[in-house]
């Protein structure tokens, strides 16, 4: 049902990105785009959502929205160094027009400032693999 | 040089400087108090002053002129008298007594040249008696002064009572044929103790005066030091006028500000714009002291400003006292008292008025300064809020407007990876329903305006079952943290702009979930309270949420604003929900409310009336 993968670095990644949002639409949305792409994913609607979801396996990049009901992103990236898996790849997505400080605070790699387009979010998500993955 | 001669020269100068002082205050102010003083201390300096020189000469005075300064000594407790009877009422009986003395007391200096004893015992009796009089009224005067005036006052009564001593001595000695040098230096140190009094009294130095008015000064002082931190600008004014009233023990003062923009004076009063009286500069003796920018005064209001008569007549104010109030050289008003009989030492009033004037300055700018303290603070507080609101309408606008895009987007790049494939019809349906979200937010944003105005809610009521209609709209947003739970009584019937109410229950019910972040059940409520024209519907909305703090549950119902525990980082928001829920509610003539505990949860109240709106004849007749 999907077409072939218009971006075939997707291929090569083996461990999934995980997709954090409250917003049904957006996390559907941002699954979509990357598995279109050929990335495979999880998702969580939370923060303590994505902390399970980090402990039954690690993965290769996470796109973390920060406003959040029970756990926000904040909490989330707290979550992740107390785990002592804070070197995982964060990407924050935010309407807020604090994204750039917000990412800054958690030590994320990226922010994408909604509204982004699919675009913006395929090359933010290349290039922080890229960087990250060498 | 003698002694005696240092000594009269001593005695001379009180005298000297006095006449000096009062008759020019006679000539610039030729008011009927000015002349007596001026008459009284003529005749003074001139009796003391010719017996002065023809002991320089160390010559005998001759016989014209002893009974020429012997007439001006006997004239003196007669024009003391006539100025008592300027402040304090004198019986008729006693002033045509003084002046039958007077006459007398002339024909026997005239008649009688060596002054034998029955006659120098009548005029000496005759002063004492009346400058004793006079002293005693001069202090019965000084009780009812404040200030400057009593101490004046109690000078005067001295100098009298020392001018009396001196007589007496001085007939004692004729009448003995005493030429010692100790009666001579008790007559002269009366003399001089007279002077000194008499000069305190009626031509205080500067520097007395200033010390005189301290205590008037600082107890005004004590009172308006608080005044520019109370209340409203009526209420600062009325301390002003009570403060500088009672500094002068005057019935009433007043305070006129200056309207620089309309060019007019004007007190606060029940007139439009909370003014009352108004006056152009040079009208009212006011306005006269405002235009001149000095202090003037007018011992007969009614006579000097004819136009105004009947005002100054209303309140019983016979001698006013104006002062310009200035700050920093711009006229802010002018400050006037009212008295009901004319002041005795009118300059030290007129001092004491400009002063209390310029204090009220100082107390006007202090408030003006507050106030515009208050008002930038006013303002950063409105900017503020336009801030946040503007922030959060943005956040609420970008998260459908993402999905939109995206979703768009999405089915581009599968249209061009494969013509063939039929279209998502689940994206479409998505892109529409965000839109209609979006939709939601900008009607939402133009209902805040709207209900600024009133005109939120339509004239048109329907009959609603608001039980039906909560199920209904919280079948709508039932989720697996929030359940949503309506509670009624049978039906619950109003009449009410059905839409709109759909929208009061929905935002309730969205904000109990959007405040409850660990989730909790809603709980709508509705019942039905008799009374009058149908009685009340009510419905509460509770939540289990974080709850409001105390000082803000006031405030949550206003426009853009939203409380203080909220953190941004969690909840986006306009803070336009209530503020609309409000409106809704208000224009259905009801009400909405809250009681909350932080960390507790939250229930809001709504009360509408069940057969809508009272029109105006329900509710006046």
């Amino acid at each position: 049902m999907i077409a072939a993968p218009v971006n075939q670095l997707g291929s090569r990644i083996k461990a999934p990105i995980l997709v954090v949002d409250d917003d049904e639409n957006i996390l559907d949305l941002v699954v979509m785009s990357l598995e279109i792409t050929g990335y495979s994913t999880e998702s969580a609607r939370d923060g303590a959502e994505a902390l399970e979801a980090v402990e039954r396996g690690r993965p290769g990049l996470v796109l973390l929205d920060m406003r959040m009901p029970r756990l926000d992103g904040w909490g989330f990236a707290r979550g992740l160094a107390e785990r002592g898996i804070g070197d995982i790849p964060v990407v924050v997505m935010t309407a807020a027009h604090d994204a750039r400080r917000w990412a800054e605070e958690i030590g994320a790699d990226a922010y994408l400032e909604k509204p982004f387009d699919v675009h913006q979010l395929l090359d933010t998500v290349k290039r922080v693999l890229e960087e990250r993955g060498g | 040089v003698t002694i005696e001669q240092v000594l009269q020269l001593l005695t001379l100068l009180p005298f000297v400087a006095i006449f000096l002082v009062v008759v020019r205050e006679a000539v610039w102010r030729p008011y009927r108090t000015h002349v007596l003083i001026a008459l009284f201390f003529s005749a003074l300096a001139l009796a003391v002053g010719i017996g002065w020189v023809f002991a320089l000469l160390e010559a005998e005075q001759p016989r014209v002129v002893q009974a020429v300064t012997r007439t001006l000594a006997v004239a003196l407790p007669y024009l003391l008298l006539r100025l008592v009877a300027e402040f304090a009422a004198v019986p008729r009986l006693l002033m045509a007594a003084a002046g039958i003395g007077l006459v007398v007391g002339v024909g026997i200096v005239f008649l009688f040249p060596d002054l034998p004893p029955l006659a120098t015992a009548f005029i000496v009796a005759y002063f004492a008696v009346l400058q004793l009089y006079s002293a005693a009224r001069f202090v019965g005067a000084a009780r009812s002064e404040p200030g400057v005036t009593r101490r004046r006052m109690q000078a005067a009564a001295a100098g009298s009572v020392l001018l009396g001593a001196t007589i007496l001595v001085a007939g004692v000695r004729i009448t003995i044929h005493d030429d010692g040098m100790l009666g001579e230096l008790l007559l002269r140190l009366t003399l001089l103790g007279s002077g000194l009094a008499y000069l305190a009294g009626f031509a205080p130095p500067p520097l007395l005066r200033r010390a005189w008015q301290q205590p008037e000064l600082q107890a005004f002082l004590q009172r308006v030091t608080r005044l520019p931190w109370v209340g409203d600008i009526a209420t600062v004014l009325r301390g002003l006028e009570a403060g500088a009233a009672s500094a002068f023990g005057a019935d009433r003062a007043s305070i006129m500000l200056w309207d620089p923009e309309t060019g007019i004076l004007w007190v606060p009063g029940d007139g439009p714009d909370g003014r009352g009286t108004e006056a152009r500069p040079g009208q009212y003796i006011a306005g006269r002291a405002f235009a001149e920018g000095r202090p003037i005064f007018t011992l007969n209001a009614a006579a000097d400003d004819p136009e105004h008569a009947d005002v100054y007549r209303a309140f019983g104010a016979r001698a006013v006292m104006s002062a310009p109030i200035v700050a920093g050289g711009e006229r802010l008003g002018v400050l006037s008292v009212y008295g009901p009989r004319p002041p005795v030492f009118a300059e030290d009033d007129l001092d004491l008025v400009q002063l209390l004037a310029d204090q009220a300055a100082v107390t006007l700018e202090a408030r003006r300064l507050l106030e515009e303290a208050a008002d930038l603070r006013a303002r950063e507080e409105a900017t503020r809020l336009r801030d946040d609101f503007l922030s959060a309408a943005a956040h609420d606008i970008k998260t459908p407007l993402t999905s939109i895009m995206g979703f768009a987007q999405i089915l581009e790049i599968k249209a061009e990876a494969d013509p063939d494939e039929p279209v998502n019809v689940d994206l479409l349906r998505r892109i529409s329903s965000e839109a209609q979200r979006l939709r939601q937010l900008v009607d939402r944003l133009l209902d805040a305006g709207r209900g600024e105005v009133g005109g939120l809610v339509g004239k048109h009521r329907e009959d609603v079952d608001l039980a039906d209609l909560a199920r209904e709209v919280c079948g709508r947003y039932r989720r697996p943290l929030h359940p949503c739970v309506v509670q009624a009584d049978g039906r619950i019937p109003a009449a009410v702009d059905r839409i709109r109410m759909a929208q009061l229950i929905e935002n309730l019910i969205q904000n109990g979930q959007k405040y409850s972040p660990d989730g909790g059940e809603i709980t709508v409520r509705l019942w039905s309270e008799p009374g009058a024209d149908g009685g009340v519907a009510r419905i509460s909305v509770e939540d289990r949420g974080i709850g409001i703090p105390a000082q803000d549950l006031p405030h949550v119902f206003d426009r853009f604003r939203r409380a203080g525990n909220i953190d941004d980082r969690r909840f986006a928001g306009m803070g336009l929900g209530l503020y609309i829920c409000r409106m809704i509610a208000e224009q259905h003539g009801g009400r909405i409310w809250v009681e909350s505990q932080v960390g507790a949860g939250s229930t809001f109240h709504v009360a509408v009336p069940r057969n809508g709106p009272m029109t105006e004849e329900e509710a006046t007749g």
